[in-house]
Parts: structure tokens; sequence; C-alpha cells
């Protein structure tokens, strides 16, 4: 709690994230936001009460027609994920617009009028999202207070009040290297006691530089980063596989898919991993179902030990490692229960007593026995379907289509009888919501409430997690898990002492604890952070302007506990890489030595290197594997804002091949453009991309100056220029692109592409300085 | 004029095998996915699989003569010339111990048999899904002229082999284990059953492209020029096409793999996504073209004669046609429409040309991630010069959805499917559409007309067979188990029907 102030402190320069526009409050009809026990009730996360996407609502509606029957409301806003409700609202993912104009939406509405209570908008920025490929997946509401968490495409984790102020904010792209992908698929929080925990394939820096897809536990008050996971091995897909926890040996564990084909199995409390089944090659993206004592998981993508494409399982991973096992146990095809062929890539199962209802690649339902894997029933829905996931409530299933059918169906082992098929505007890619009588989908054009006036709400308290004492402490964990500090400013350091279990013995350890820098032996940059220890658990960065990276382990009553974090300079600092030593010898290139990039770099280790050209030391992209042959690397803070940037640039070429270089400048990428013969101005090329035609030659150097000005409306102007170096600066901006909504704030950082590896980018005497 | 008249002899030259033979994507030059002089057996199906093992019971099967298990996924369509069955696939069913993993896999078979008689097996680029997308395979359709094979393989490379393979010795490449290995790698030992490399042509390195997703087109033989498509495209962004100078369209020397000429009609610029079609070529009057379906929704005919421009051997541009109907492009608002919209805009041609009666039949469509959409096949007047986008339209179809699939002409009738899942007949000249069926799930596959049928496969794993003729009238729908992305062809009183997971020879 104590690192809340700063973090909050610091937070809130942004002025292009989280705008609110509030209508008059329309509060929602008394009576319906509690239950009988007191506590709030609701559709707080899309997957249900008990994760399974199943309600024991009662007294649900078999039909409706749009415009008719049972058709409560309606709301303006694509979306493609699921509304949640707490208290009355609804809160939906959404988005509106086009071309730059267009925004992410979190939109909170009276869920018995459907009419808008507010809204807080969000601009994309530097993602990799396509086709307006936005709101894939959901808020998640914390049943206890009420509050909202969201994490928007392009990662920006929002924690949000009732009213829609924004609480606390996390830029995981900036401050964790979370990547964005073409497919858009982000999912939801998910909430466990006090910890929010979001997922992203991460490229970080130290131990976390290698891309992995991790997950990151934070506090759902302060924000701050309790943990970090990483369970799987080397990803080839991002996922979006809802967690989904349980009580196992003491432990409270989720599982998971992942990016790398596994269903993983980690400690909620603590991160750690406890167990993993290799499923697959690709991701495994629906969430699971936890049936007895197995996990229940479906994927679309290739098999280990057939060419099927997709398959429904159930794996045993129940164990839990033994004081024995030292790491985290793997479990083999002897953990498999069943299997069948079912498929598909992103549409989650639902759990009903014995059955599992799931929607499949072709378009049908299949009615599964849990305990055997047999297929009861299939039934063609429609010619395909992609993420959208069934609910079952009130003795039916409430299945939405990628197409946008939207049928009713009553399930029984025998089949399922049709009860009502109704064509929704746009394409249905979440799942259905219950509460109250209604029921709530969102499609690609709008959202859809039908049902009764008032009704049961279904929906029985959450299960608190089994209350059992703590043991004794076995270790210490310092919060925040990661540091991230400007040169003076200090943070209080929460710690708390663990069981053998990951509860919390001890939350605020007051005593003195000694703390003291250290280097893992397995790091390939061995430096220390440039921060120092104070009384009162503080630690404060040294007044040196200068990028750090390292880690701390602190040592109490016996106990010991690690963190890490990094210094980032304030403006004016530089970097002109003459301070490297050549020291690694290249594996693929002969007699080439090279220095590894500065560690507190996000996602700089195997894109960028130091080298030697034209009698320089310069920082020079990497060609040796063609994955990594884009980089955006973060250098600064990203709260970073009024700044201007000048680095000199350089490509490779010949008459058919350039490639691109450019910065990162307040979340807008503005880079030489080889190919093309043009310096442009992008912050997703979909939403923002601006340029003006520039020749340059390959094997030249250039100097590029960037500076972003934004007023006290929000509105900016993007400015850049660009001469051969040596020569006399222009008077004249290059480029100059106003942007309404401009970005407020963001971390200087590189940009480098190689189109297929082929011809290398340079970057020397980087700058950045206060305006 | 001389030359072209060599060309058109080598033409003639070239189709050596037997007639009978489908020795090429869409079985010759015109590509028109029909082959009305094969007899095939009027029922067949498939034994029962074993889910667990894979295997299906040949035992148990109707009229199959052979089962050969291909990879996982398999997008390619099988050609078969003299006595061989090549087809490309990925490794996830590997044939030779020495490479496991996620490979690109050109396969020979014994046209009688099917047994396995070698491979050619290409490492991924490791660019993740951008331009080697996992476990794709290859797509490309060998091309077989002669005792050559030519594919485009999922390293973006024109690759040409001996059609013997190892067995006559290692002719041209002589490190194979290199190309194997992949580079930076130690070369690996070379089987008797890899392939014989003559010659490899590197698109991404000689060229400058940027491959989108995977490269999938099928070489053109004619005479003794190869005519590629380079699957050029945009990047992860779909809105930055980082190769905007690559052309879309190449040239090489059929012998040597020497680059010998490319389009320069600005394509690369205004790519909606990239280039995954395949060239056809014909004789149009009295000139021959090189007809190419692009990635900027135009189709484009150009003269097969290269001309030296700026220093680059440049295919002169004869026509362009528009197959987006203006509305697609156009909103009311006057604004442009955004492609891959969801149902609606425009699109790039992916489907095969085919010239049939002087004229061109090409469909409209988009990478099936895109969705269901608006789609057209038009019927070109070929004849003409210029922006032929109004004056070379003889019909425009535009209740076709969006499709990827070539067409099958025959007797004046026109079979196209759409990605919905819908076959439709159409008169070849006029469009008038005499019937449409519905096979209820995506078809990503060609039609093919044999024998007084056409045979349609889609997702779910059916094919569907139909009369020929104006009235719709289904003759079956055979389970094949797995999706069937890859068109049926026939060669020789066989039908080829490939799942994701198998290839089927039918036949008496």
């Amino acid at each position: 709690m104590k690192s809340t102030a700063l973090f909050v402190l610091i937070g809130f320069i942004c002025g292009s994230c989280g705008d609110r526009k509030t209508d008059p409050v329309v509060e929602p009809q008394p009576g319906q936001a509690t239950s009988l026990d007191g506590k709030t009730t609701g559709w707080h996360n899309w997957r249900g009460p008990g994760q399974m996407g199943a309600s024991a609502a009662t007294g649900l509606v078999d039909s409706w027609t749009v415009g008719g029957e049972n058709h409560r409301w309606t709301y303006d806003l694509p979306g493609r994920g699921t509304p949640v409700i707490d208290r009355g609202r609804v809160y939906a993912w959404g988005y509106r617009g086009e071309g730059r104009d267009q925004q992410e939406i979190l939109a909170c509405l009276n869920a018995v009028t459907g009419k808008k209570i507010w809204e807080v908008s969000f601009t994309d920025f530097i993602s990799d999202i396509i086709y307006n490929r936005y709101s894939i997946g959901s808020p998640t509401v914390d049943p206890d207070t009420g509050n909202i968490y969201l994490m928007t495409s392009p990662g920006l984790f929002v924690a949000l009040d009732t009213a829609g102020n924004i609480l606390w904010q996390h830029s995981m792209m900036e401050e964790f290297g979370r990547l964005t992908f073409p497919n858009g698929r982000t999912g939801s929080p998910v909430i466990d006691g006090e910890l929010v925990i979001v997922r992203g394939i991460t490229a970080f820096w130290g131990k976390q530089g290698p891309g992995r897809d991790r997950f990151y536990a934070f506090d759902k008050s302060s924000g701050s980063l309790v943990w970090a996971s990483a369970p799987g091995v080397r990803p080839t897909d991002s996922s979006f596989s809802t967690p989904v926890f349980a009580d196992r040996a003491g432990k409270r564990v989720f599982y998971a898919g992942t990016g790398c084909g596994n269903i993983v199995c980690v400690d909620a409390r603590t991160g750690a991993p406890l167990s993993r089944f290799q499923l697959l090659r690709g991701g495994v993206n629906s969430s699971v179902l936890l049936y007895k004592d197995m996990v229940i998981a479906i994927h679309g993508k290739e098999n280990l030990d057939t060419t099927e494409i997709g398959r429904m399982v159930a794996v045993r991973m129940d164990r839990m490692p033994g004081p024995d096992d030292k790491t985290p146990l793997v479990f083999g095809p002897e953990a498999e229960v069943w299997r069948n062929k079912l498929g598909i890539f992103t549409s989650s199962p639902v759990l009903v007593d014995r059955r599992v209802y799931q929607t499949t690649h072709t378009g049908e339902l299949a009615c599964v026995n849990a305990d055997t894997g047999e297929i009861l029933w299939s039934r063609k829905l429609s010619n395909s379907q992609l993420h959208a996931s069934p609910l079952y409530a009130d003795g039916k299933l409430y299945v939405p289509m990628k197409d946008g059918t939207f049928y009713i169906l009553r399930p029984s082992d025998a089949g399922a009888e049709e009860l009502a098929k109704v064509e929704l505007e746009g394409t249905c890619l979440g799942a259905p919501a219950v509460w109250s009588g209604k029921i709530f989908v969102h499609t690609t054009k709008k959202i859809y409430c039908f049902g009764r006036e008032n009704g049961t709400s279904g929906v029985p308290p959450a299960k608190p997690p089994a209350d059992v004492a703590a043991g004794n402490p076995v270790r210490l964990r310092p919060i925040p898990a990661e540091l991230m500090l400007r040169p003076g400013e200090e943070v209080v350091m929460q710690l708390q002492a663990l069981d053998a279990d990951g509860r919390v013995v001890e939350q605020d350890i007051a005593a003195a604890a000694s703390w003291e820098k250290f280097i893992p032996p397995a790091a390939k940059v061995k430096i220390k952070l440039n921060a120092t220890p104070k009384d009162g658990n503080i630690i404060r960065a040294d007044e040196i302007n200068a990028p750090s990276a390292g880690m701390f382990k602190v040592t109490g009553g016996g106990l010991q506990g690690t963190t890490r974090g990094r210094i980032l300079p304030v403006p004016p600092y530089s970097e002109d890489f003459e301070g490297y030593k050549l020291t690694v010898p290249h594996k693929q290139e002969t007699d080439v030595n090279f220095a590894y990039p500065p560690l507190p770099w996000i996602g700089a280790r195997f894109k960028w290197e130091v080298r030697e050209r034209d009698g320089s030391k310069v920082l020079a992209k990497t060609l040796d594997r063609l994955l990594f042959q884009r980089a955006m690397t973060f250098i600064g803070h990203p709260h970073s804002t009024n700044y201007t940037m000048t680095a000199d640039v350089m490509t490779d070429g010949n008459r058919r091949v350039m490639s691109t270089v450019g910065l990162v400048h307040q979340r807008y990428i503005i880079a030489l453009k080889g190919n093309w013969q043009q310096l442009e101005v992008s912050s997703n090329h979909d939403r923002l991309k601006v340029a003006v035609p520039f020749k340059w030659k390959a094997d030249t150097w250039y100097t590029m100056k960037t500076r972003v000005d934004v007023d006290e409306g929000g509105a900016g102007v993007i400015r850049a220029k660009a001469w051969a170096r040596g020569t006399e600066e222009p008077a004249d901006w290059t480029i100059e692109v106003p942007h309404a909504r401009a970005h407020g704030q963001g971390s200087p950082g590189l940009f480098g592409f190689s189109p297929q590896s082929q011809k290398r980018v340079y970057v020397d005497n980087i700058s950045v300085t206060p305006n | 004029m001389t030359g072209r008249i060599l060309i058109l002899l080598l033409c003639v030259a070239a189709s050596v095998a037997t007639a009978a033979d489908w020795p090429m994507w869409g079985r010759d030059a015109s590509r028109n996915m029909a082959a009305t002089d094969i007899s095939l057996p009027d029922t067949f199906k498939p034994g029962p699989i074993n889910y667990n093992t894979e295997e299906i019971d040949q035992a148990k099967s109707v009229n199959i003569r052979w089962i050969f298990k291909l990879g996982s996924q398999s997008y390619g369509n099988p050609t078969i010339a003299d006595g061989r069955v090549f087809f490309g696939t990925n490794n996830e069913s590997p044939r030779m111990a020495a490479h496991k993993g996620d490979r690109g896999i050109v396969m020979c078979l014994d046209e009688k048999t099917g047994d396995f008689l070698w491979q050619l097996t290409t490492p991924k680029l490791g660019a993740g899904k951008v331009s080697d997308w996992e476990y794709l395979g290859i797509c490309s359709s060998p091309a077989v002229s002669g005792n050559r094979v030519y594919v485009v393989t999922n390293r973006c490379e024109v690759v040409c082999m001996d059609v013997e393979g190892l067995a006559n010795g290692n002719q041209g490449v002589q490190d194979e284990g290199s190309y194997m290995a992949g580079p930076g790698k130690p070369a690996m030992a070379i089987g008797e059953q890899d392939a014989d490399i003559i010659w490899a042509f590197d698109m991404r390195s000689e060229l400058g492209v940027f491959p989108h997703n995977i490269a999938s087109s099928s070489v053109l033989v004619a005479g003794n020029r190869l005519y590629v498509t380079t699957s050029n495209g945009q990047d992860w962004s779909h809105v930055n096409i980082p190769a905007p100078q690559a052309p879309c369209l190449i040239v090489l020397e059929r012998d040597t793999g020497k680059l010998i000429g490319e389009e320069a009609s600005g394509i690369s610029k205004r790519l909606f996504h990239c280039n995954w079609s395949s060239p056809a070529h014909g004789t149009f009057g009295d000139r021959q073209l090189v007809v190419f379906g692009a990635g900027d929704g135009f189709c484009y005919g150009f003269d097969p004669q290269p001309v030296k421009e700026d220093g680059l051997d440049i295919l002169p541009e004869a026509w362009r046609f528009d197959c987006n109907p203006a509305a697609y492009r156009t909103g009311e608002d006057g604004n442009p429409v955004k492609y891959a919209s969801a149902g609606k805009g425009p699109s790039e041609v992916i489907a095969t040309p085919v010239i049939y009666n002087k004229r061109v039949y090409v469909a409209t469509g988009q990478d099936p991630e895109h969705g269901q959409g608006v789609g057209a096949l038009s019927c070109i007047d070929a004849t003409g010069s210029g922006d032929i986008s109004k004056s070379g339209i003889v019909w425009q179809y535009t209740d076709l959805h969006r499709s990827i699939s070539t067409v099958a002409i025959a007797d004046g009738l026109v079979y196209a499917a759409d990605y919905t899942g819908r076959l439709h007949c159409l008169d070849a000249d006029s469009g008038k559409a005499y019937w449409v069926h519905d096979t209820a799930s995506n078809v990503w596959s060609s039609p093919l007309v044999a024998d007084g049928k056409v045979f349609v496969g889609n997702e779910d794993g059916y094919l569907t067979v139909l009369a020929t003729g104006k009235k719709k009238k289904k003759l079956a729908e055979i389970d094949f188990y797995a999706p069937l992305y890859a068109s049926p062809v026939a060669a020789n009183d066989t039908l080829y029907i490939a799942t994701q997971s198998h290839l089927f020879a039918v036949g008496n």
C-alpha cells in the first residue's frame, strides 16, 4: 500500500487515455443489487461465478425477437466480448469511430433500462491490432468493491471505480514489454482475493527478456506488482485463455491454456509454476473447465501425437509438486483421461453437471460426457465459429455464433430442441451474460438485452477461497516485485511474510530488514541497480541520471526475498555507445564482437547489439533471427512527456531493398521508410499513419529530430525532421501531423524493421532533451 | 513475333505428359479445373477411420486404389505426370527420420501404388506467422515439365527438382544437405529419398519480396519460361507493405532459374493483403498473354515477352481489369470502403483466372481468416488494351460471395464455389445462374468437373458430387473425415481427393 502514492502520482499525466464522459446518473432499480446475504451479486467476469459458463438463474425466457417479444433494450456499441454486470449496472467493452478517431470504450449502463451512465474511452497506440479487432475480451468487476478492471487492446491495464474514475493504470507495453498481435485477442483480467491478474506475451528485460507467455498479479487496490510468472515454454502464439481458480492441497491455484500449447497450473498466491501439460504445439486459447480431478480443455491446432487438427481432452493434473520436486511437474500422456475429436481455437466450453457443451470450428454445437469424453450429439448451427461461447442457464443453452445467429436450445442427452433462432446485427464473438431474468449479448454492432424485467439473479455469492490459517513463514515477498524509478525517486517496499503455500502470514513487516544488491549468477549483463536502501524498507534511486537495472535481496527474521527493478533517466540524457566494450563473439558471424544493449531497455536484448561501424560504436539491428526482424524498444520512462529526441540513423541497402529505422516518441513511431522513401508518423497504422516523401540513401547516416506537443485540450502535433548527418539542420520540420486526441505521454524508444532480416539498420547518438 | 511463335511451339512441346495426366495446377496453362475426357467410378467412399491411429480401413473402402498419409495440413493440390504424383504438405507424419519438426514438404509418390519415392524438405523461415505460418507446409501445386518439377516453397523460393529424385544421381545443386538444414546450420546428410534440387531462386533475397503468411502460388510453365507469383504482401499491420518495389509476377528461365522478367505495373504499392493467385497463359486472337489475378483486386494481361526498361526486364502490361464492382470500392458516401470490412468492401484475387474460349473467368476473394463478404465472378473479354474494367466486361456475377476457388468450365457452364460453401452453376456466355447448392460449410478448394460430374470439398470434410448440367442434381455427399482444403483433381481415370491429412486415389 505504501507504494501506491508514488504510482498514482506518476500515473496521471496521461492525457489521451481514460477520457470519461458521464451522463446524468440513472441508478438501477432497488432490490436488484444485492443477494440475500448482503453480498453484491452480478455476472462479474465473463465466465460467470463458477468460471464454467453456466448460471443457476431460473425463470429465463425461451424466445425473443429483435424489436419484439422479450427484447428489453439495445445499446449501440460495437464489441467483441461479454458484458459483465454488477449492482444493476452493465460494464461492456467496445469501440467506436473510424480511423484516427476510433477509440475503445468502456461503457457503464443501467442493466434494466440500457441507459448510459458513463463511458470511458481509450486511444490505441502503436499496437499491431488490425481490421478493428478491438475489445476482444471483457472487463472484470471486483465483487468486494465494485471496481472495474480492464486491459485495453494495446495493453493499458486500468482499474476504475464505479464512477468511471481511473484508480491506477499500467501501460503493459511500455512497462512490461507486452506485445500486441494482429489477432487482437486480449482477454479479461481475473480477480482472486486481493490480486488482479492479467496476461500477455512479454519481452521485458533481464531474466524476463525472452518472449514468454507471462501472468502478472497486481494488488487490486494499489496496482503494485505482486508477482510475475512464466509457467510455460517458448510460445508460438498468444493466448487469452482465462485463468480458472481452484483449491488444491492447501494451495490456491489457477489453470489456464498458454501460447506455448500447455495447460499450466500456477500458484495463484505466488505465481510459482506448479505443473504443466503440453497439449499441442500451437496456442491454447479457450478457457478450461475443472471437473472432478480433471482439467477439460480444447484446442484447434496441431496435436503432438496425431496429425488431426484440434482435440478436446480431459487431463488429470491435480497433483501438486512435493517437497522433493525442485521444478514444476510436467505431466505426460499418462495424465490424459480421455480425448475426442472436437476442435476449435478460441471458443470455450461450458460445464453443466456431467455434460460439456462446446461450439466447434465448423459451426457445430456438441454435447460431451464429461466423465468419458464421448460425444453424445452434435448439431450444425452455422458454417463456422470463432471466439463466441455458449451460456447455460435455466435448462437452456444460449448460443451466439460468429455469423450473428443466436440460438436458444434446450439440451438433453438425446439432442437439443431449438426454442429460438434470432438473427442479430453484426458478428458474435463473446459469450452471453445473465442477470436478473435478462440475457445480455454483444455483437460487432450492438449490445442486446432480452428477457424479463425482473428475475432472480441466479448467481450465488462468490465462494470464498478455503479459509485455512497461515502456517509458519518461510520467505519474504517485497512488493512491488518490479521497481521503475527515476533518479531521486523512492519507494516504500511492502514486505510480506509468506508460508509454504503462499499464504500471507504477515501483511506488512515494519521491522528493519537488510537489503543488498545482487547479480544473478546466470546474468549476461552483470550490472547493479543505481539505488540505495534506506531505513524503513525504502529503496531510493540514486541521483545518477543514467539507466540501470538489477536486483535486490532482502533478509529479515531469517527469511529472504528478492525484487528487481530499473532506474530510468529523466531528460536530458543521451547514449553514444562509445563506453561499451565489444567482448561477446557473434555466433553467426566470424570476427565480429558485440556488446549487449543497455539492460534496462525493454525488448532490446535479442533485437539490437552494439557494434563498431565506420570507426564508431553504434547500435545495430540484429539479423540472425527472422522472428526479430522488427524491433520496438523502449528506453525511457513511460510517463515521459514534453521532450525532444534526436538520433543518427542509417540502413544498409541496395536498389531493391532498404530497411526502416526511426524513433518511438510519446506513443508515436516516427521512421524513415527506405523502400517507400518516406518519413512516416504512425500510431497503430490503421489509426494514424501520415507520411511525406523523403529521399534517402542506404549506407548514409541521417540525423532525425522528433517532438510532440500536446495542448491542454488534448490536441497535439507530432513533428519530425531528418537530414544528412553533418549537414546543416533544416529550419523547418519535414513532417507535422496534427492529432486531435494526441498521446500525452509515452516512453522514448527506438524502432527498426529489417524486412526479412536482410538489410541492417543502425542508430547512434541518441539524445532525449526536455522541451 | 518470331519469339512468340517459338514460345508457342515450346508450349506444345512441353506438354509431353500423357493427355490424361494433370501435370500442373489447373491441368494446363488455361487453369480450367475440368477433365472431361476421364472416366471415374460411380460410387466410392473411404473405409472407417480409427481416430487414434488415423488409419483408414482400405479393405472397407469402396473404389479407392490407395490411401497415402499426408502431414496435418495440406493445401497444395496433387499433380500427376509420367507415373508420379506430387503433393505439397507439412511434416507432421515424418517420412524420413532425419527430418523432424515443422517443415515444408513436397512428396513424390508412385502413381499406381501410392508408394513414397522421395521428398523435398524445406525448413521454416522462422519468421513466425507473418511470412511462413506454422504448419502450413508447402501450399504450391508442383508443376511438371519433362523431367523437371517446379514448386514455390514456404521459404518463398522457386525450386526446380529432378522428377526422378536422386535415383539418377545428383544433378544441379549439390549441397541439398545445406538447404535442408537451413541457413547457419551444419549441412545434413543427403539420403536416397531426398529431393534432387537442380536450382533454387530465392524471391526474398533476389527481389526483396516480403511474403505474407506463406508463399503460395503455383508455377506456370510456358515454353522455356516459368511465370511465378511472388506472394509479396503486407506486414503485421496489414496496412504497411514493406516491399512496395518488389514485383508480384516474375519470369524465370526454365532451365536455369535466371530472372528474365518482372511486372512493373506498381501492383505492390496497391496490395490489399498479398498475392497468392497463380498466373494463367493463353492465346487471345493474335496475341499471347499471361493472365494474372493480383493482390490489388485487378486482373492483368501481360505480354509474355519482357522489354528493357531502366535496366530491368519488364513485362509490358496489355490490359488491366478491376474485378471489384465500383460499389465494393466506393461507398454511397463517396468514400473508399475499407478492405476486410465485415461482409463488404473490395477484395483481391486469390483464385486463379481461367481461360476458356478466349475469355477470362475469375472471382474475387480474401484470406478465409477475413470471413465472409461480398464477391464477384467476372467474365472478361481479354482482347482489349489498357484499362478494360468497363470495356472488357462480358458479365459479372455478384451473387457469389468472397471466393478463393478457381472455376471449372465445361460445356458452356461455369461451376464456381464461394467461401460460404455454395456452389454456383452459371452460363459461361451470359452469367445466368442455373442453380446454387449450399454445402453448409466453408469452401476453400476449387470444384472439379470430370466424367460428367462436379466435385467440391468443404471444411466439414464432405465431398459433394453433383451431376453437371443446367439442372441441379446431387449425386452423393461423402465423408472424408478431415477438412478438404485441397482441390480434387483427376488424371488417368483416377480422382485424387486430399484432406488435410490423407490423399485418396479414387478409381475402379
